[in-house]
């Protein structure tokens, strides 16, 4: 078996809706793209959904072109080279997280390149700028084994995505690739586990909400 | 150019929107895509205008969508997706980047689309275009209310509880309308319903 088929935490099927719509804010279209980048099942439903956007376009009611439409459309294509086929194709079972092409067009020396930002004992993050015109949050957050998050709701949906190491907490175990796609409503306390750290990709709209007298502590220092 | 009404039925078909587009790719045949054009452009305007793009700026849009499709028709692969599903894409990712250089206009104009076309594919044997044809059929067939809340998502960009306000629906009647929706979908594909 291949390491792809190792994914067991998928995006809930309205959440990759909203991806395939193009209808997710930026963070989390960000983080999105990269677990399907990675996730054969993913990627199939995901175009499934991008299919049914075909049919609704079809359907649409359609506006008159202007009457020189067509005319200024073939002066532009005349100066324009056009593309030629793709030399390579990434082999289907790359698992190199780095390489992951949506996340690499956001950090782009990878993950071993990235300046953390210490916000507690054995936590630390880094925002990274991904805010479209639609407003979220996307953080990496690096978490060393053996340390935990405190117990903490989101008010929102927050996507997780493991890029490296593994957690575990009351929804299951997640590795790499995995990914929590969790409603506001899920009260968890992530646990690193393993021999390397834990590092997160996560989006967020909304605030995380602790709920611990630890929480209540350190939220200002972490700034989620 | 007189106003284009819908392309000939035969040339609709995912099959026969593929043969086009695949002329386009193959031989650079410009009257398969005039024919591409005439269905595809007046449609990515409308589209395009949902989200608020005046008819002008549509309509400049709509070009630029299609401009895509010829320069990158090389890059159509039927294995991958049907023309129908690959065009969407790109008027999807075009309007994404429209709607954030109107955020933010000083964005870089170099920087990497948000939702790159999707690199590898599995190594399952798929048949896109009967499988898109089931989902073409799937979406005509649903009850209204469902038809309307999946279009309200995919054409008018509109969030769920965005949908919520527009229909006056509490928010878990516009997500268990959809989720309802895809469902009946994914039956007609004949894959397992989680």
């Amino acid at each position: 078996m291949t390491a792809l088929s190792e994914i067991r935490h998928h995006p809930k099927p309205l959440t990759l809706a909203a991806y395939a719509a193009g209808n997710l804010d930026e963070a989390r279209a960000v983080v999105i793209a990269t677990h399907v980048s990675l996730c054969a099942a993913c990627r199939l439903a995901a175009r499934d959904y991008e299919s049914i956007g075909a049919a609704c376009l079809e359907a649409v009611d359609p506006v008159a072109m202007n009457a020189s439409a067509l005319d200024s459309f073939w002066a532009r294509a005349g100066k324009q080279e056009r593309a030629m086929a793709p030399a390579s194709a990434i082999a289907a079972n790359d698992f190199a997280l780095d390489a992951a092409h949506p996340l690499a067009s956001y950090l782009k020396d990878g993950l071993d390149a990235i300046e953390w930002r210490p916000v507690a004992p054995g936590l630390a993050q880094v925002v990274i700028p991904a805010e479209g015109y639609r407003p979220g949050v996307l953080r990496l957050l690096k978490v060393s084994p053996g340390v935990q998050i405190p117990r903490h709701t989101h008010g929102d949906e927050e996507l997780t995505l493991i890029l490296r190491g593994s957690y575990t907490d009351e929804v299951g175990d997640f590795a790499r690739g995995d990914l929590a796609d969790l409603d506001g409503e899920v009260l968890h306390a992530p646990l690193a586990v393993g021999d390397e750290p834990c590092i997160c990709l996560i989006a967020t709209s909304a605030p995380l909400r602790f709920r611990t007298i630890f929480g209540r502590l350190v939220q200002p220092f972490i700034g989620l | 150019m007189t106003a284009p009404g819908p392309a000939p039925r035969a040339k609709t078909t995912p099959e026969g929107m593929n043969a086009l587009l695949l002329r386009v790719a193959g031989d650079a045949d410009r009257d398969a895509f005039n024919a591409l054009f005439l269905f595809f452009a007046p449609r990515i305007k409308s589209y395009l205008m949902k989200i608020g793009a005046a008819a002008d700026l549509a309509d400049d849009l709509a070009q630029e969508a299609m401009l895509r499709v010829w320069r990158r028709a090389k890059l159509f692969d039927p294995a991958k997706a049907s023309a129908s599903t690959w065009i969407f894409t790109i008027a999807r990712n075009l309007r994404i980047d429209a709607a954030r250089r109107a955020a933010k206009p000083d964005l870089d104009p170099n920087e990497p689309a948000l939702l790159p076309d999707h690199e590898p594919e599995p190594d399952q044997l798929i048949d896109r275009s009967s499988r898109d044809e089931k989902i073409r059929a799937a979406f005509s067939a649903l009850p209204p209310a469902q038809y309307e809340v999946v279009k309200l998502h995919f054409i008018d960009d509109l969030a769920h509880s965005e949908i919520a306000e527009r229909l006056s629906l509490p928010l878990g009647t516009v997500k268990s309308r959809l989720r309802l929706a895809f469902e009946k979908i994914r039956k007609e594909l004949g894959d397992c319903v989680e």
